[in-house]
């Protein structure tokens, strides 16, 4: 069985030097530096509209930067969404908001949709996978069930499982608790940092919650105004100087002396 | 009051540049459509593949389309036949074979039948695709490699363009038995059923068949494409996708009409 460490070797590192969007004369991302290092946690906090999820659909390549340079496992972004699937030598999975999970597909064949449109291994492999990510995620025996019949939380749970059945090396999460209770907030955080322990892939999350990126995350990066104003490690949370972050941190009720009811 | 009337000066209307706007979406939308017809026709080779959801697709567009179908051009037919017999009372009730024959082969098949498909069958397609697009459905298939072209045009293409002009037969039958119904019950015509069908058969040839099953397979490329465009193009939540599907409807009837008059002209100039 794999150490830790070498789990953690499963992830690929994450560069982004530079980037820029703009929509017209907006511009969303205003020259992003980061650096994410294999196996790495890293969550992405800032304020509405700051482009959190802009950037995620960048890495991915949901669409093109304006400027700047994107590398994933030191590979170019371009030149790695050019290469044949079978070919890229690590996946990339993302899970939406909204979870995006083909309404009129079941749990599992939405879990194994990539597997099976590859046609790369037998149904008896297929259903192995499909069962294991479903069992990873606490979904067993909603395998028939359609998305119409889960609740909020559970369908983000597939979102997940469908993410983990392509055993990805780099998993982007586009608030994955977003219109979830605190329960079910504290359980999605519980899983991701169970596929950080058990698998080792890079994970990105981006996320309003705060308590949430604070107890599972290595690192916090802050977006604010189109570029990342600080990134550090959750212990230093509560010594930043930063505006913003002691803003987040007065709303999240973590700062000593903050009111509450 | 005056104030008023004056602090509310009524907003300028420039003809002029809503025309230009209208114009340029007219054509980001046949580019758009252009686009994604090319994209279709280059995974069709992948049917055998994926012929379980062309099938599936199929069956769907068959299911949506095939009674209201039958219904329609029974109806048509019909009327052809009491309409005709009015006009043609002073010469010969003998070409009332041929009037409902060429007319549901060569046009009224065709075009009613195609535009029964892009109303039901291609609203939905454009209303699914357009969900798809609004929650992220699409993009989720192109994060796992996935073509969205491959996955859910190319069927919904396919199927339409095989099953308009199996659709469009139907319907010339349904249409030529409507009339001979009305021929045989209604006593205002005094021609027998048999010359009904006798007339028919010596004016309609296998060219007019063919005629309506080119249209056909036109028409279904049309009334799938245009649906998945505005799929792929809606924006916003529910309004966008009610819109985008409107917009599909209205689209696929006009450039069917369209493609109609460019199939009649050429196959006239043969």
């Amino acid at each position: 069985m794999a150490t830790p460490a070498e789990k953690r070797e499963r992830g690929v590192a994450v560069d982004l030097r530079g980037v820029r969007k703009a929509y017209g004369d907006h511009v969303v991302l205003a020259g992003v530096d980061l650096a994410v290092h294999p196996g790495e946690l890293l969550a992405i906090v800032g304020q509405s509209g700051t482009g959190k999820s802009v950037l995620l659909r960048q890495i991915v390549g949901l669409e093109r930067p304006d400027a700047g340079r994107i590398t994933v496992g030191g590979i170019e972004l371009p030149r790695y969404l050019t290469m044949p699937p079978e070919k890229k030598p690590f996946r990339i999975a993302m899970v939406f908001q909204s979870a995006a999970l083909l309404a009129s597909l079941t749990v599992a064949e939405n879990v194994s949709l990539r597997l099976r449109e590859r046609r790369e291994k037998t149904s008896a492999e297929i259903a192995r996978i499909t069962r294991e990510a479903l069992e990873h995620v606490d979904l067993a025996g909603t395998e028939n069930k359609l998305p119409g019949e889960l609740s909020g939380g559970m369908r983000k749970r597939v979102a997940i499982a469908r993410a983990l059945a392509v055993d990805p090396e780099l998993i982007l999460y586009d608030e994955p608790t977003a219109d979830l209770d605190p329960l079910l907030t504290e359980e999605i955080g519980k899983l991701i940092s169970r596929i950080r322990d058990r698998r080792g892939s890079t994970q990105m999350i981006v996320t309003h919650n705060l308590p949430l990126a604070r107890a599972i995350s290595d690192r916090i990066a802050v977006l604010a105004e189109g570029r990342i104003a600080e990134c550090l490690a959750p212990a230093e949370l509560a010594a930043s100087r930063h505006p913003l972050t002691r803003e987040f941190l007065r709303a999240s009720a973590l700062e000593p002396g903050s009111t509450s009811c | 009051m005056a104030v008023e009337a004056v602090g509310r000066s009524a907003p300028r209307v420039r003809p002029f540049a809503r025309l230009g706007t209208g114009v340029l979406d007219v054509l980001q939308v046949l580019g758009e459509a252009s686009r994604l017809f090319a994209a279709t026709l280059r995974t069709v080779r992948f049917v055998p593949i994926d012929r379980q959801r062309v099938v599936a697709q199929m069956v769907r567009v068959g299911v949506d389309t095939l009674w209201i179908g039958a219904l329609l051009s029974l109806f048509v037919g019909m009327v052809l036949v009491v309409q005709a017999a009015e006009q043609v009372e002073n010469v010969t009730q003998e070409i009332l074979g041929p009037i409902v024959g060429l007319s549901m082969t060569k046009e009224l098949g065709p075009v009613l039948m195609a535009f029964l498909l892009a109303g039901r069958a291609g609203s939905a397609m454009a209303a699914e695709l357009g969900s798809m697009t609004v929650y992220d459905e699409i993009n989720a298939l192109r994060t796992m490699d996935i073509d969205p072209v491959r996955f859910l045009v190319m069927p919904r293409f396919v199927a339409a363009t095989i099953a308009l002009p199996i659709l469009i037969l139907y319907a010339d039958f349904i249409g030529v038995t409507g009339g001979a119904v009305v021929v045989a019950v209604d006593p205002a015509i005094t021609i027998p059923v048999r010359s009904y069908f006798d007339r028919m058969l010596e004016w309609v040839h296998f060219s007019d068949f063919l005629v309506g099953l080119v249209k056909g397979t036109v028409f279904g490329m049309v009334a799938s494409i245009l649906p998945c465009t505005f799929g792929f193009r809606t924006r916003g939540g529910t309004e966008g996708i009610a819109s985008a599907t409107t917009s599909a409807v209205v689209w696929s009837f006009i450039l069917i009409l369209v493609f109609d008059f460019l199939i009649v002209r050429v196959t006239f100039a043969l």
